[in-house]
């Protein structure tokens, strides 16, 4: 796995990305509240002093007449003004001709109606205005410059552009450096339990100061180990007692009638020996079986896990396997065929696997009859093959013979406590590999193939 | 050029750590009848203790003791630098229980229920071993002659065209000249596996190279000894 790619999946990283989100858009979402609602109330201080000045001037034509007012006009743009807005008048006729006041051309804006509104007047500046008919023949305009207060909206932009980008980067920062932290103790935990799966010496991270969920899951990982030791020491300790408590009695057995075949040797039956040797057979068969369920029992035990296994040269392991059945293949009259691909390695226990493909082999000289031909075959893969053109295992049968004590009922059926299979399978299993038969339309055909 | 025509014989002085009476009766008539002398203790603290206090030429240890176990003990052996050869005898007789025991220091490794003669022959065999007996470029031992680094075998002076593997087998045969090899050490020293197949490839390929070494010859060149295994005759 890449390293970009973890990060996109590191559910810390979704959390730092996330954060740094949520903070940009609380930072325009702000920023677009504060500045529509300042420039309402731009708008309405507008509104308000333009209103004010219109209304005095109203009154002053409703006392002193038009002359009066276009003398207080010409007042008001003759005094500097404190104000930061500064003002423009027009007094015009009926017909929009100026009488009065510094501007010279009636704008877009009606008087009959007392429109008020953003406009820009005839030399380009932009103002707010509103335009009344003071009678038939008279109109007034009063203006106020909003110039200073876009500045003043301009710099409260930048400033709180500036502090949002530094709050955004402050809680990118934040984000990143707790979830680097988290990040690290949570692969800490991780790499605990991967190790723990795969049967390696694992331990958890210590306890922070205080404690929390990370140490709560490190805490349950720590006993979870220490449970699972415990289970497997347990079973060490019952299998290795049960072998004990079983093959001891059976070598007091063995040794008393050793003795006695020592006193009175007894004549070979028709099977190679009398009565006690064929005993003392029986008891090592006993051994055998005891061995081979807990071997059984062990290779599940271990499914997945690595532990103690290594590259193997699993071609040159075949080749050496192949060269020690040769004979006992042309002693039972058989052809014993290998087409194995070299160079092909398995992380696997090597013991193990001779173990299983012995067993294969095994399986093929007892069952095959005189003539036959038995093929052992590995391609990349790695897949293994052993098959036969013996009796074959009859289709219904293909998953029952891997199971303990199970032996397929075909004819010509041998002596044994239907292991063989069961711990070659186990084998298989502990190396995530999968043993099946393969259908064929004659003999057996056993796949050793990597676990779909 | 080393001759082994001397079979390595009794008066061995073993020490023999068994909890059980039965078990260490029966391995002292054995040893002993052969003119070897055995010390038995029946705790693994005093087998401890024993080992590290007198000059043995083999241990035989049993793995699963009252105080302490076989493993453990082979282990702080071998940590107090006690080189002396162990032999396991043991009730946990499965594969890996086997390895376990050769990581932690042992020699050699036999499962209970044992063949008596197995049992002794293990016992010369390590003692052997032990020795460091170093073999030259040819083996003589009676009529037969191994030129180890040429591969190649002779009888009375003919030569006995061998297989690689059938060589294999010859030469551990020749190392371990007069001596009985079992069916277990040839599974594990010539063909390096510590269980036994189920069929019968040990006989079979020591039935070929039995028919090789006698193929013009009176008599025989190996001889079965029932219940353990094989030996090599003078071939005289």
């Amino acid at each position: 796995m890449t390293a970009a790619r973890s990060r996109k999946r590191s559910i810390f990283g979704q959390l730092t990305a996330a954060s740094i989100v949520i903070a940009v858009l609380a930072v325009v979402v702000l920023f677009a509240v504060t500045t529509i609602t300042v420039q309402r109330q731009t708008r309405a201080s507008l509104a308000a002093t333009v209103a004010t000045d219109m209304a005095g001037l109203i009154d002053i034509y409703a006392s002193g007449g038009r002359e009066e007012l276009l003398r207080r006009v010409a007042d008001r743009q003759a005094v500097v003004s404190l104000e930061t807005r500064r003002s423009h008048y027009l007094v015009a006729d009926g017909s929009g001709r100026a009488l009065g006041g510094d501007q010279r051309r009636w704008p877009q804006i009606n008087a009959a109606q007392s429109e008020q509104g953003f406009i820009t007047l005839a030399d380009g500046t932009a103002v707010f205005a509103q335009g009344t008919r003071l009678s038939p023949d008279l109109q007034l305009l009063v203006a106020r410059e909003y110039a200073s207060d876009q500045a003043a909206l301009m710099v409260l932009s930048a400033a709180f552009l500036g502090v949002g980008a530094a709050i955004i980067a402050g809680v990118a920062l934040v984000a990143w450096i707790t979830a680097r932290h988290l990040a690290r103790r949570m692969n800490a935990v991780n790499a605990a339990l991967g190790a723990a799966a795969d049967g390696r010496s694992a331990s958890f991270p210590a306890r922070q100061r205080g404690g929390d969920e990370i140490d709560e899951m490190a805490g349950h990982g720590t006993r979870l180990l220490a449970r699972q030791a415990q289970l497997l020491k347990a079973y060490k300790q019952v299998s290795e007692h049960v072998a004990h408590e079983v093959r001891t009695p059976l070598m007091h057995l063995d040794h008393q009638l050793g003795a006695m075949m020592l006193q009175q040797p007894e004549p070979s039956g028709a099977h190679g020996g009398g009565p006690l040797a064929l005993a003392r057979e029986d008891i090592r068969g006993i051994a055998t079986m005891l061995d081979s369920l807990l071997d059984i029992a062990s290779a599940e035990s271990r499914r997945g896990d690595l532990a103690g296994l290594a590259q193997i040269d699993l071609s040159q392991l075949l080749e050496n396997l192949a060269e020690l059945y040769e004979d006992s293949a042309d002693e039972a009259g058989l052809m014993l065929e290998t087409a194995i691909a070299p160079g092909i390695t398995l992380l696997g226990e090597r013991m193990q696997i001779t173990r299983l493909v012995s067993n294969l082999l095994d399986n093929a000289i007892k069952y095959v009859p005189a003539g036959g031909h038995v093929r052992l075959s590995l391609v990349a893969g790695p897949r293994l093959v052993v098959e036969d053109d013996g009796p074959g295992i009859p289709r219904d049968q293909h998953e029952r013979v891997f199971q303990r004590f199970a032996r397929a009922t075909v004819p010509g059926d041998k002596p044994g406590h239907g292991l063989g299979l069961a711990l070659s399978r186990a084998i298989a299993e502990r190396h995530g590999m999968l043993l099946r038969l393969g259908d064929v339309p004659r003999g057996a055909q056993f796949i050793l193939e990597p676990a779909p | 050029m080393a001759n082994r025509g001397a079979r390595v014989m009794g008066n061995l002085n073993i020490l023999y750590v068994e909890d059980d009476p039965r078990a260490a009766d029966a391995v002292q008539a054995l040893l002993c009848r052969d003119g070897d002398r055995l010390a038995w203790e029946q705790t693994g603290t005093a087998g401890l203790q024993r080992a590290g206090a007198e000059a043995f030429d083999v241990i035989i240890l049993d793995r699963m003791l009252p105080d302490i176990d076989g493993l453990t003990i082979v282990s702080r052996l071998r940590g107090a630098g006690v080189g002396t050869p162990v032999l396991m005898l043991s009730a946990l007789g499965r594969s890996e229980n086997r390895i376990e025991g050769l990581e932690a220091g042992v020699d050699d490794y036999l499962a209970k229920p044992y063949e008596p003669q197995e049992l002794v022959a293990r016992v010369r065999a390590l003692h052997r071993r032990s020795g460091g007996a170093v073999h030259g470029a040819v083996i003589i031992y009676g009529a037969f002659e191994c030129h180890t680094k040429a591969r190649t075998a002779f009888r009375a002076g003919k030569h006995i065209p061998l297989s690689p593997r059938e060589f294999a087998l010859f030469r551990y045969f020749m190392e371990n000249a007069g001596e009985t090899v079992t069916r277990e050490m040839l599974l594990r020293d010539v063909w390096n596996m510590n269980f036994d197949p189920q069929t019968n490839v040990v006989d079979v390929n020591i039935g070929r190279l039995r028919r090789k070494l006698e193929d013009g010859f009176a008599t025989p060149a190996l001889e079965t000894i029932w219940g353990a295994g094989y030996r090599l005759t003078r071939g005289e």
